[in-house]
């Protein structure tokens, strides 16, 4: 290794930036359909569900109490800032009890 | 063509929603300036780091790959690419609605686009929200929170407890179990969800969590556009 620090910097921002424009720049050449706006309107729903899995996936009892916790504390509470907010209360006692 | 709003009080209504994302990203910072506190960096370095990648998972990788000495630039390039694909998709669910506030604004706001916050304003935009200026405001505090989060860690304060111990590595999954169950609001909504936690099961035994999300995303997208009737 004997680039720079300056120089791997940019490297690493320049392809940190291309991910964040090139899905956006690109889509402006793509016609929003009703059927394209449902499938973007679906992707949040995939990927949440996705992350949430991943996290079971990688989790024991503890982690996935928390979620599940989570997924009931947002309808009883009807706001799921709250609800995550508390699982996450949820899964650091849990681990404090040894779960 | 006019232009779609882009005002002082949808930035403070992003900045105001922003704020519970913004505990987590800090605690997340904390722990990743720990690492690069671990890899040699200063807190000079790690915080430029944390403000020219901006995000955690492929700061991560590219640290971990700093440290085995024979990172090429090249790999190093590849690696964020790899790791923040899901980007592209954000940015694509982004587009209609963002380009709306013309290119500067828009490509502005990119700047300051996260995992997280990127969830809170398309839950936004789908409760209506029309003030383009809120993403920038969702990642305000964000921004703050991930900088004086890495700057903190990085200052070796091995006092700190870890992020771990608090439940804040789970933060961004509770959001998105959250999230995604105020978002169910009809049968059709469903699908998506069943196909992106099945998509992402199935890809992370295969390939690990980097794909799994993006797959997920495309999956519950298609399955959507499959099943898309065209009102008659």
């Amino acid at each position: 290794m004997t680039e720079s620090f300056a120089a791997l910097l940019a490297v690493m921002a320049a392809a940190a930036f291309l991910c964040r424009v090139a899905g956006f720049t690109l889509m402006r050449y793509v016609p929003v359909s009703p059927r394209v706006e449902a499938a973007l309107r679906a992707t949040p729903l995939a990927v949440m569900a996705g992350i949430t899995v991943l996290a079971l996936q990688a989790g024991g009892l503890a982690e996935g109490l928390a979620l599940a916790s989570v997924v009931g504390l947002t309808l009883v509470l009807r706001s799921d800032v709250a609800a995550a907010l508390l699982g996450v209360v949820v899964v650091a006692l849990l681990r404090w009890a040894g779960v | 063509m006019s232009r779609a709003l882009f005002s002082i009080d949808g930035f403070r209504r992003g900045a105001r929603d922003g704020v519970p994302l913004a505990l987590s990203i800090f605690a997340y910072g904390v722990g990743f300036g720990l690492v690069a506190a671990q890899a040699g960096f200063g807190v000079g370095k790690a915080v430029a780091t944390s403000a020219a990648i901006y995000s955690g998972s492929a700061q991560l990788a590219a640290v971990n790959l700093l440290q085995t000495g024979e990172a090429t630039l090249w790999a190093l390039f590849a690696t964020i690419l790899v790791i923040n694909a899901r980007y592209l998709l954000f940015g694509a669910t982004l587009q209609p609605w963002l380009w709306a506030a013309g290119p500067l604004r828009a490509y502005g706001s990119l700047l300051l686009l996260g995992d997280a916050n990127w969830l809170m304003t398309m839950r936004a935009i789908r409760a209506g929200e029309v003030d383009r200026a809120y993403l920038a405001g969702t990642g305000a505090p964000v921004a703050l929170g991930w900088l004086s989060g890495t700057a903190l860690g990085a200052a070796a304060v091995s006092v700190l407890p870890r992020p771990e111990a608090l439940g804040f590595d789970l933060m961004l999954a509770c959001f998105a179990a959250g999230m995604m169950t105020a978002m169910i609001k009809t049968r059709t909504d469903l699908l998506p969800v069943l196909v992106g936690a099945g998509t992402a099961f199935g890809i992370f035994q295969l390939l690990g969590p980097a794909p799994a999300i993006i797959g997920a995303g495309l999956a519950g997208a298609a399955a959507a556009a499959l099943v898309h009737k065209e009102p008659s």
